[in-house]
């Protein structure tokens, strides 16, 4: 398992380490890789070596031209996605585009395999209002969710509720900023603004490259449980090397990152990414460290929730108490105390009210 | 090397059991190795019935899917007791009742190819070979494919799959994906009256695609699942009770829309597909076949191996 792992983290960055493996020792390999849903961007890595390609067994190359195919249609789904919000957005309303549409616009060659599942878009605050009245319109509609979701997204988070349009491959999130509003990282928001660059040939426009890293690291260590997103690394490993070419590209980055209140979340980006996928940080460069016992906690969880494992049997009991730990930190991290009481206060007495109708049983 | 492994028929139930229960079976297709485990009660019985043909694998060094079938949970083991089917850990339908379990994994399996394996194009298709010449048999669910596969499997064809036709983009072959037969309500009596060769499952009364038998796979298909076949026929078929057997040529655009719309992942493999189906329509001659005697349609079958018709439509841009 462990030496399976090895192997995965060694091939992403380094493509030479799968020209050794038997074909029993590429089974857990291509399985941790699906559980990542790394198999579509390291097929395209592989793929990208012919002679390194031709050399591999015909079944792994199967699994992974699968995956290369299936990304191939997501990417088509999320340009098919921009094509048809181009004429909707208000005209004058500044559309920055985030995450997997933005490396897909961009044409980031790191971002080929990627599969990405939603549409992500960012509009200042002001042209919130605006934005959704214009995709209501146009025929998108938000997710179905209670008025207590409801408020809890438009008050205390940085993104709309969900929305699709009928008949669309790809849900849409609208966001305002890049960390919720209630949580202690605040993203600067006129630098952010003022950062954007519009993306040439297109009305949209992307993150500041050095946001672009910033948001990723927010994204990764505030607003998931941690679970399973060895790919957030493997996206920040991407932008750091292509974005930062220069010393002065990383004084920006580290700068950025204090002006939105993200040093430490950047710091734990560095600090997985060089750990796990060789990310090449100068040593000058670095971020001011975390606390230690906030280091070691991290250290703990972390590599439990974030890294695949094989699905054969249940978790054990370290992985689901890590788990358990990570989704306390996310609540913990997102809302203040009081509203943290609230929100949980109400999610249990929601647990206990009958909800909808129960589903149809088991046929009689 | 270990030494080439029995056919499952000639495995004792406990052995079957004992691998299933342990480090699982590994069930060679063709296109695909899946990796088995239950601990389910009388569920090696049920595969012993249609997997007789079938290696005996208790290890191999790689399998594409790993798939479990188990008992339900809690109250459910004793209680109208039913099967889940889980792949990596995940259940993707609803438990069936404990009798369907082998429908469960039959399906189950289907479902997992069908969503994975998108390196080939999948055509909703029986395939069939005779010598290495393949003959494709798409159709939309009812119209009487897995049974005229059967039927061609009992004359002497070779059959790949009744239900997949897995065509490989880069070669333009058609691959094995040997898997039992799945009969469906009349046809069962049907295929059981047709030959004394048939070898039948249990029928598995009312699931939910109706009353479902599988046929077994004979022992020269098995011998040849890893052999590709060289697409040479496309055929639609159609099932019409008492119908006179009509062959009609099907232009070469008209077959590949016909083929297109009958596959599995067309859509999602954009251009490798269309120029795959593009090919696979220019190069191979297409009719539709309407019979209603299963006999007489393989002879059409035979005929059109033995004199192609011209590959018709108009002269496109390709």
């Amino acid at each position: 398992m462990n030496a399976a792992l090895d192997r995965l983290l060694s091939m992403l960055h380094d493509g030479a380490a799968a020209r050794t493996l038997s074909l029993a020792d590429w089974e857990p390999v291509l399985r941790l890789g699906r559980q990542a849903r790394l198999l579509g961007l390291l097929g395209h890595r592989l793929a990208s070596d012919e002679a390194l390609w031709s050399a591999l067994p015909p079944q792994v190359r199967g699994h992974f031209r699968s995956a290369i195919n299936y990304s191939a249609c997501r990417l088509q789904a999320v340009r098919m996605e921009l094509r048809a919000l181009d004429p909707v957005l208000p005209a004058d309303v500044r559309v920055v585009l985030l995450k997997g549409a933005a490396y897909a616009a961009q044409g980031l060659e790191f971002a080929c395999g990627r599969m990405p599942n939603d549409v992500d878009l960012l509009v200042t605050r002001a042209d919130l209002d605006a934005t959704e009245a214009a995709l209501r319109a146009a025929g998108w509609v938000a997710d179905d969710v209670d008025a207590y979701d409801e408020r809890y997204y438009r008050e205390w988070s940085h993104e709309l509720p969900p929305m699709r349009k009928p008949g669309h491959a790809l849900e849409l999130d609208l966001h305002h900023t890049i960390a919720p509003v209630t949580s202690r990282t605040r993203a600067d928001d006129a630098l952010l603004f003022a950062g954007m660059v519009p993306l040439a040939g297109t009305r949209f426009w992307v993150l500041h490259p050095c946001d672009q890293i910033v948001h990723a690291a927010i994204h990764l260590f505030q607003d998931t449980e941690l679970d399973g997103r060895l790919r957030d690394l493997v996206d920040i490993d991407g932008l750091i090397r292509h974005h930062l070419r220069s010393d002065a590209d990383w004084v920006e980055l580290l700068s950025r990152a204090r002006s939105h209140r993200a040093s430490r979340m950047l710091w734990y980006a560095l600090h997985f990414c060089a750990a796990w996928l060789g990310t090449p940080v100068p040593a000058a460069r670095w971020p001011e460290a975390p606390p230690e016992a906030a280091r070691r906690a991290m250290d703990w969880i972390v590599p439990r929730t974030c890294l695949p494992r094989l699905p054969d049997g249940a978790p054990g009991l370290e992985r689901r108490l890590a788990g358990q730990i990570a989704q306390l930190r996310y609540h913990r991290l997102r809302m203040p105390t009081g509203l943290l009481i609230r929100h949980l206060a109400h999610k249990a007495w929601a647990g206990v009210l009958p909800r909808r109708p129960a589903r149809e049983g088991v046929e009689a | 090397m270990t030494p080439a492994p029995g056919p499952i028929s000639q495995t004792s139930l406990s052995e079957l059991e004992q691998a299933l229960a342990e480090e699982g079976l590994f069930v060679d297709y063709g296109a695909c190795v899946v990796r088995l485990r239950s601990r389910l009660k009388g569920f090696a019985h049920s595969l012993r019935g249609v997997y007789g043909s079938f290696a005996f694998m208790p290890e191999a060094p790689f399998a594409d899917l790993h798939v479990r079938v188990d008992p339900g949970r809690g109250l459910r083991r004793w209680l109208r007791p039913n099967a889940r089917f889980s792949i990596d850990g995940v259940e993707p339908f609803d438990p069936f009742p404990l009798a369907s379990a082998l429908p469960l994994y039959e399906w189950g399996v289907n479902w997992c190819f069908a969503q994975r394996f998108n390196q080939h194009v999948l055509l909703h298709a029986g395939a069939l070979a005779r010598a290495e010449r393949a003959v494709i048999m798409a159709a939309t669910p009812g119209s009487g494919k897995s049974t005229l596969s059967a039927a061609m499997m009992l004359r002497g064809f070779r059959l790949l799959s009744d239900e997949f036709g897995v065509l490989c983009p880069e070669s333009g072959a058609l691959l094995p994906m040997l898997k039992p037969v799945a009969l469906k309500n009349q046809s069962i009596d049907l295929i059981r009256g047709f030959s004394g060769e048939a070898v039948l499952g249990p029928v598995h009364y009312a699931t939910r695609k109706g009353d479902v038998a599988h046929l077994a796979p004979d022992a020269a298909s098995v011998a040849a699942m890893h052999r590709p076949a060289r697409p040479a026929l496309v055929i639609f078929p159609r099932w019409r009770e008492g119908a006179a057997l009509a062959v009609e040529p099907q232009a070469r655009e008209q077959a590949f829309a016909r083929l297109a719309f009958n596959s599995f992942n067309y859509r999602l493999l954009g251009p490798v597909s269309f120029d795959a189906v593009a090919d696979l329509a220019a190069a191979c001659p297409a009719v539709q076949l309407t019979y209603s005697r299963l006999d007489e349609a393989i002879e059409a079958i035979h005929r059109l191996l033995d004199e192609p018709p011209a590959v018709g439509g108009v002269e496109g841009e390709r």
